[in-house]
Formats: C-alpha cells, structure tokens, sequence
C-alpha cells in the first residue's frame, strides 16, 4: 500500500465525478422521495419513514414479495456462482475446442435478458413447447412450467443460470490467468491430483475473483425483474412477485413514487448486507 | 435586385419559420409509419416531425419519464384511451374544446369521444377503436357436427350457450392428458378490457361512478358471478388453457386448429391472415342469458402536450394523422379498427363484409368504454393480477376483495 | 503419459458437449426459425422432428427485412457507437479509480469504495426520472452525450480493476519509483499492460452493458437517428401483432456483434506476469 493522498485522489477524482453525477445524485433524489408521498396532483408531502412502516405492517403484499425474493436469491446465487466457476475450470486449458465452446457458453449473455424472456416463454409453453416436446419424445409427462405456483420460481431461476453462467465464467477465466503457472507445475511434481490442485491452489488464488463475482451477481439478481415483466407478471398467484417488480408496478404503473423508492432502499440494505457477508467469507488471505 | 433582395428575405422568414416538432408514437412498424409521416411533410413542408417509436412493453413508462420533466416535449403524443384520464387529471394534456368545431367533433364514435374526455373537456383525439367477437375454427365445428353461429348482431349466443360447445369441443384425442384442441382460447387472457363486458352484462358495474371506488362494485354479487363464470372455464370445465400469457401465443393456438373458438379484437381481421391454414368465421360477443349484450370498445387516442412550444405545428400533425386521408390510409397499413365514420364510409370493399359490419355495429350500438378514472392504470393492474389469479384457481370472491382494499388505497391518492 | 492426456481431453470435450447442448437447443430452434419463411411459431415445435432444428427450406428473407426496410442496420452501428465510445471512456476512468483504490491507503478510501458499491446496488428504474431532468439540465439530451456519458459512471468496472490491481505485485511499481517513474507512468506502462484479462474484461461488461440497454436510450434520446439495438428488436412485440420471424432475426443479428467481440477477445486472456511466475 503506497501512501500518497494527491497521487491517490488524482487517480480517484474522473470517475468519481462520473459516479456522483450519473448515479449518486439521483440515488440521493431517490431516497428523499422514499420519504415523501405525492398526491396525483405532484405535491410532495414529507412524511418520514412513513411509507416504510407501512410496508412492513399494513401492506398486503410486500412480506410475500420479501420472501420469494429471498427464497430465490438464496438459491439463484449459488447456482449461478458455481456453474460459472466449473465452466470456468474446466475451459482454463487450451485445446482446441476451448475458444468454441466458451464462445457457446457466452451465446446466451450476448441476447438481451428481456428477448431471453421471450425465447423461455415461448419454449417453455405449456402445451406446445420446446421443452414439452422433448419431454413427451422421452415419454415423460408434459410439464406447466410457468403455469404453476410450484414451478415457476424455478423456471426464472433455471431461466437466470442459463442466461448468466456465461457471462461470470468470463470474470472467472480472467481470474485464472492470475495464477501463476508455477505452482501447478511444483504441484505435480509433488504428485497432486487435479482435484488437490483445484482445492488447494486454485480456488484459494481466486477469492478476490470470486468476492467480485458473487457480490456483483448478488446485487444483479436482486435487482432484475425483466422475467417477471415479460413471462409471469408475479404470477401464479404472487409466486414469482420479486420485490424489484413490485418496485416497478409502483413507479411507473401506480405513480407512487414513494413506494417505489422505499422498496429500492430495503433492497440495497439486503443487497449490502449478503455482500458484507459475502465480503467477509472470500477474504483474500493472503497479500502480494 | 430588389426583388433578389425580396426573394432572400421570403426564403429566410420560411426557413426561420421552420418548426421541429417532437412526436412520440407507438412502436408500430417504421416503414409504415413514415409513409404517413412523409404525406404529412408534402403537405406541411415548414414543419419537421420527428417522431420517436416506442416498442408497446416500454411505452407508458417513456411517457410517464418524459412528461415528468415537465418541459413540452413531446409535443404530440399517443394515449392509449383509458389512460387519458391520469393524463388529463395531472394537467399533461391541452383542453382541444377550442380547436375543435361540432361538426368535426361528429365525426368519431361517441364511445371514442367518451374515452377522449375528462371532467366535460376534450382532451385526446380518437385514432382508433377497437371491437370484439368470438372467431370460430369452421372445420373443428364441422367435425363434430356443430352448426355454425350466425355473424348476426341479432343473434347473439349467450355464455352458457358458448360454455356448452367448448365443453363438446375441448378433445384429447390422443390421450395424454392434455387437450390437443381447447374450446374457448381468450385473446388477452386476464386483461379486464375483455372480460368487463361479462360482469356488465349480468348488470354489474365495474367502479364507482366517480372513479374512486371499487369495494361493492367489483365485490358485488354480479361482479363475482361473472368471475366465477370465467374461473370455471379454466379451473371446473377446462376447456380453456392455463398460462396463455401472451395474445400472440393465444392466437397462435386458434390459426393452429388448437382452439375451436377464440374471444378476440378486430385486428385479427388482419392478423389471421398469418394462418392461412384456418377458415374462420366471426359470431357476436356472448352474453348471459336474461342480461345485457355488452361489447369492449376503444384504442389509441393523440393528445398534445399542454406545454407545448409548437401549438399551431403541433394541432396541424394531430387533426392529419387523425384525418380521414391519414387513417385510410393507416387502416390499409395496420388493421386497426378507425373511429372514424368517414373511414367506413371511404373503404366499402374492406367494411363492407358481413365482419366488419358485425364490428362496426356493435361499435355504434353494445359497446361500453372502460371506466373513466385517473387511476386506471393502478386499477387495471391490480384487477389483471386478480383475474390472472383467479384464472390460476383462486376464489373468485376472495381474490377480488383482497384486490378492492388494494386498488382503493391507491385511488384514495386521487381524491 | 500421452494416451492419458488424450483420453482426459475426450473426456472433457464429452462433457462439454452436453453441457452445452442446454444452452445451444432454444438458440438451434430460434435460428432456425428465422431462417424460414415466417411460419406459425409452434409449427415445427410440437411434435419434435428433424424439421425443429433444419429448416426444409433455408431463406434469408427475414434478415434482408428488418436491414432493408426497418433500418436495422443503423441500430447496429448507433449501438456499435455508443458502445465503442463508452469502453474507451470508461477503461481509462475506471481502472484509473481502481488503481488507486488497490494500491493507495488514502484519506476518504473507505468512503470511496462504498459509493462504488453502491452504485451497482441500486437499479436503474429508480434513478432513471432524476437522471433524465439532469440529462435535460445539462442539454445533452438527444445526443450521443446522453447515451455514453452516464453508462461511463460504472461502479462494477472499478471494483472490477481494484481486485485485479491488487494481486499486481507493489513490489514492481516500488522499483520503478525508485527508478525515478511517475505514477502516470507506472499507471500506463506497467499496471495496464500486465491486466489485459481485466481489460479485457471491462471490454466486455461495458460493451455488454450499453448493447443491451433499453430502457435509457427510449428516455434520453428520440430522434430516429438514435435508435439503438434493443429498442429495434423489441419494437416487434405488441399486443396487437408479434412478428416471431422479425422478433427471431433481429435478436440474432442483434446478438452477433457481442459474440463476435468475446470470440475475438479470447486470445487477451493471457497469463499477466503474476501467472507467469516472475516475480521479484
């Protein structure tokens, strides 16, 4: 660590500017709006924490809401986390097939998440899907998918690890080439299997990686909703009713800002709070 | 030289006078809409139109963003009917009372005119309407010996009527557990602009006349009847598929032999054309049996920006593109139904089939507008996730009074 | 020695081949889609025969007309632009941000790094209204301006570089102060040219990040001239009327610029000097 503030603050200050422009500046209008309600009229009121409290006593659908992001959270991150890792090591080497199917295993990513949509609804019709079709060609019955309280959730989460493997394998193999060559090289000569030196060279040298991925990844599946919008509307029957989609319906469908942006603040404390966690787990142990 | 100098001072003052105007459209597709924009600037050289089209799925939350700015723009913008309203109610749109003399004003629906007004003003111009029917695959009714429903606005079916042959045509041919041809198939299958008129029909009312209510109105005994009738189609008979959440995969399910019946818009008039495989026939939206023949009705509007810079650009681009010429024009492009008179008038080789006179009949004498309210979009919203709920399997009764506390808090704001 | 690592490689390829096959089936069926002549969307769907995956009859119809009738060919270079201009903006801001957070204990550093944090963390959708009144304060709306300057405010390609930079050895950029090196010096010739995977990296997640947008270019510019990528391809979808083939095509136009970028990309994923071992 170099100690030198103006060096520092130099470097620091572009995009700073950037970020207090484009992104602080309105996240501040947004969380004072959190605190204010508007009548239809635009007169803006203060009225506190009022419209937080609310959410947690009254409102009938937030505690719903809460919990089915959570739930899928909980599942979607390690998912996707672990997908991406093991494309990642199993496509480190430098056959040549390598590039072709880490190129195939990106294809998904270079498609919009709302034409994913599209494509999962359409393959994942009930009747006359794809994905009926080849179920029924192996005799197995015909599934509803989307069309059903208990399978929905995961049709967005399957939905979001087909999507997004891809992508956080890319952060994973940039990782990978920080690991020096050599010490796989001692290790073999010490005789150590693939698997020994999986675990004992190559995940511990990818923790600063991984607290990127999985901090980054948690705050984009708390925040992505464009399944719900475009495929299950929080349906069936609220089962899939993301708290970032009630967000939503409240900006721009109710015109109550207030709402919006309190549920936006909440999710920040719950997207801060897994990545201290998170944080904290991948602590790099060590330091170059 | 004098006249050169008289010359160059003419061309400055048209140049100078040259306006921008900033339009914001419906993403419909762009070379079609260009041609009518490149008609309007023969007409209208001095006055440049850039018209900005928005894909449906992102349309109400770019003009909500824009609009909140507050600054004009867009001069000119498409409202979709119900949402005129909100619009109106927060002062976005100019009062057109002014601009518009009675005879011009005769010359649209009074349903559309209906739907363009707020508080006795008039706000948005009517673009298009819309109408709905029940279209019928001719070969799955032959199969199994239905006789054809009549295209008479006279004879009308009622749902009891409908129910039973969906019963009869709903078949699992090949015994896998799921219906290889469904009976009924619903266009927009939770969308309150086609299921109100089931409700209005058994003599509901969907809101308060004021806009504000909705406990006792979509919690009344008629209102759930109605919804049970429709839980029943998905949920007790089956004959109409689960999960159809997208109107293009409905009307796939019709063009494709997998439904015997379809309740759907006008456009499909146009749209069907797709599936030259189905020969199709049109029959009256249903009605219960002792109630009232009622038909959904309205579309896209044009308002102006009350702000606006450009008044006089921007009424001269409104009353074209919602002038007879433009919306000819428009209709031979895109299908939609006009809400014109005129129009039917000028194109008797497309509006005169036995179809479209079902369509514009039900037009002039069954069809409701939505209710007028500055919330319609919250309400619409939390109704459609109660319909979609229902539709599920949930209890009708239920699900709607849960929606009426929800959909009351927010239109309490508007009070 | 030599079979083994032969039987390990087919072993390998096996795997991958089916792996990949969930992610190459929907895409199989939607480019073959395109490639027919605009047909019912469910019609080779169910039941599935050969004819899902190889269209009998291969026509390029649907390309030809969204490029020549639907003006997709600017979308794509409008999106090439915006693209292009905000990875160049943001790799120099981003890493520069980086570099000091990695290397340099400095007042405010703490503060710093929890407003990059922050950013990412909270969703477009709310700060979307604020930004756009500030975008028409500043007057750079309906301009490029309005497209790539905000997308440059990236918290996720700083936090990206700082845990890159951190694993750089300070030992090398230490010799070359004593050298008598500026920082500017050290940031350029040295910190850079060993974190091509980052850049690399940030090359993508940018170019991603701008490629995909929707919502923001709606709001921030109007004109025609402007319209980029994803508004093209999602204005095929309306209640009224979906156009699958046109819906099919565009996405896979649309989606071809990425993965060509990632393909070619690929040969900068190399070992920096931490992975080759040398070190002080």
């Amino acid at each position: 660590m170099f100690r030198n503030n103006r060096v520092a603050w130099f470097f620091v200050i572009p995009a700073l500017s950037f970020l207090l422009l484009f992104k602080i500046w309105p996240i501040g209008v947004s969380f004072i709006e959190s605190l204010t309600m508007t009548s239809f009229t635009g007169k803006k009121t203060f009225v506190g924490f009022e419209n937080y409290t609310y959410l947690f006593k009254y409102d009938p659908v937030f505690w719903n809401s809460f919990w089915v992001t959570i739930v899928y959270s909980v599942i979607v991150n390690p998912l996707i986390v672990i997908s991406s890792l093991l494309m990642a090591l199993l496509l480190n080497g430098s056959h040549f097939f390598t590039r072709f199917f880490r190129t195939v295993f990106f294809l998904p990513t270079a498609i919009s998440f709302a034409v994913v949509s599209v494509i999962w609804m359409i393959v994942l019709d009930p009747y006359y899907g794809l994905a009926n079709s080849f179920l029924t060609l192996f005799g197995l019955k015909p599934q509803p998918f989307f069309s059903s309280t208990a399978q929905a959730l995961w049709g967005l989460i399957m939905l979001n690890v087909w999507r997004s493997s891809g992508y956080w394998m890319m952060y994973f193999l940039a990782g990978l080439q920080n690991i020096p060559e050599a010490l796989y090289e001692a290790a073999e000569i010490d005789g150590a299997s693939t698997l020994q030196k999986t675990f004992r060279i190559t995940l511990p040298l990818l923790t600063r990686t991984m607290s990127f991925v999985l901090v980054a990844n948690t705050a984009f599946n708390f925040l992505s909703f464009a399944p719900v919008y475009i495929i299950t509307k929080g349906g069936p029957i609220g089962s899939t009713n993301l708290l970032m989609y009630e967000s939503y319906k409240s900006a721009f469908v109710n015109l109550d800002m207030g709402r919006a942006s309190a549920i936006t603040s909440i999710l920040l404390a719950i997207i801060l709070v897994f990545s201290f966690v998170e944080l904290r787990l991948t602590r790099a142990k060590f330091d170059y | 030289m004098r006249r050169l100098l008289v010359l160059m001072i003419l061309l400055t003052g048209v140049l100078l006078s040259a306006t921008t105007l900033e339009v914001l459209w419906m993403g419909w597709p762009k070379d079609q809409v260009m041609q009518l924009i490149n008609a309007f600037k023969e007409e209208n050289p001095t006055i440049e139109v850039e018209i900005q089209l928005v894909p449906f799925g992102q349309l109400f939350q770019t003009i909500e963003v824009r609009l909140a700015a507050g600054d004009g723009t867009p001069d000119v913008f498409i409202v979709d009917g119900p949402n005129n309203a909100s619009y109106a109610a927060r002062g976005y749109l100019l009062a057109l009372d002014d601009y518009y003399t009675d005879e011009e004003m005769n010359d649209w629906f009074k349903a559309s005119i209906e739907e363009g007004s707020y508080n006795g003003k008039f706000y948005s111009v009517p673009y298009g309407t819309s109408s709905a029917g029940i279209f019928y695959n001719k070969a799955i009714f032959e199969e199994y010996g239905i006789p054809f429903p009549s295209e008479s606005i006279d004879e009308r079916l009622t749902w009891e009527e409908i129910a039973e042959i969906a019963k009869k045509l709903t078949k699992d041919t090949n015994n896998d557990g799921i219906p290889d041809v469904w009976g009924l198939v619903i266009e927009q299958i939770d969308r309150p602009y086609l299921l109100f008129p089931l409700m209005q029909s058994l003599g509901a009312q969907v809101l308060s006349d004021d806009g504000f209510v909705s406990q006792g109105y979509i919690t009344s005994q008629e209102f759930v009847q109605g919804a049970t009738f429709y839980w029943k189609l998905f949920n007790e008979w089956k004959v109409s598929p689960q999960g159809v959440s997208d109107s293009a995969i409905a009307r796939e399910y019709f063009g494709t032999g997998k439904a015997a019946m379809m309740l759907g818009n006008e456009w499909n008039l146009r749209r069907l054309a797709q599936y030259p495989g189905v020969d199709y026939g049109l029959t009256p939206f249903p009605y219960f049996e002792g109630g009232v023949a009622v038909t959904p009705t309205g579309s896209w509007h044009v308002g102006i920006n009350s702000k606006t810079k450009k008044l006089d650009a921007a009424l001269k681009f409104t009353k074209f593109i919602t002038g007879r010429d433009a919306v000819v024009t428009w209709h031979l492009l895109n299908g939609i139904a006009p809400a014109r008179y005129d129009v039917y008038e000028a194109l008797p080789e497309v509006f005169g089939n036995a179809m479209w006179q079902l369509f514009f009949n039900e037009m002039e004498n069954t069809a409701v507008p939505r209710p007028v309210t500055p919330g319609y979009s919250q309400y619409e919203l939390m109704l459609r996730e109660a319909f979609n709920s229902i539709h599920y399997g949930a209890d009708p009764k239920k699900t709607l009074e849960d929606a009426a506390i929800r959909i009351d808090r927010e239109l309490r704001r508007y009070r | 020695m030599r079979t083994r690592g032969v039987w390990k490689a087919v072993a390998l390829f096996s795997v991958l081949a089916i792996v990949s096959l969930f992610f190459i089936v929907p895409l199989a069926w939607i480019v073959a889609s395109a490639l027919r002549p605009a047909s019912p969307l469910y019609e080779y769907a169910n039941p599935l025969t050969w004819r899902t995956f190889i269209p009998s009859k291969i026509t390029f119809e649907n390309f030809v007309h969204i490029f020549t009738k639907l003006d997709f060919g600017r979308a794509i270079l409008n999106s090439l632009f915006v693209s292009v201009s905000t990875i160049f903006l943001t790799v120099i801001v981003a890493s520069m941000a980086g570099f000091a957070l990695a290397k340099f204990d400095f007042r405010g550093r703490q503060l710093v790094f929890t407003i990059v944090l922050i950013t990412f963390m909270v969703p477009f959708e709310s700060i979307v209204i604020p930004l756009y009144v500030m975008i028409k304060q500043l007057r750079i709306d309906n301009t490029y301006w309005a497209l790539i300057l905000p997308g440059v405010a990236n918290g996720l390609a700083i936090f990206l570089f700082r845990q890159f930079f951190a694993e750089v050895p300070s030992e090398i950029m230490e010799a070359a102060r004593i050298d008598g090196a500026s920082w500017l010096r050290i940031y350029w010739r040295i910190l850079l040219p060993l974190s091509m995977p980052a850049i690399v990296t940030v090359i993508v997640m940018v170019f991603m990040f701008q490629w995909n947008s929707l919502f923001w270019p709606l709001v921030a510019t109007h004109s025609s001239r402007f319209e980029v990528v994803q508004v093209a391809i999602a204005s095929h979808r309306s209640t009224e009327n979906t156009s699958w083939a046109n819906l099919f095509s565009s996405a896979i136009a649309g989606s071809l610029p990425p993965v060509l970028l990632f393909l070619f990309l690929q040969k900068y994923f190399v070992r920096g000097i931490s992975g080759t071992g040398l070190k002080g």
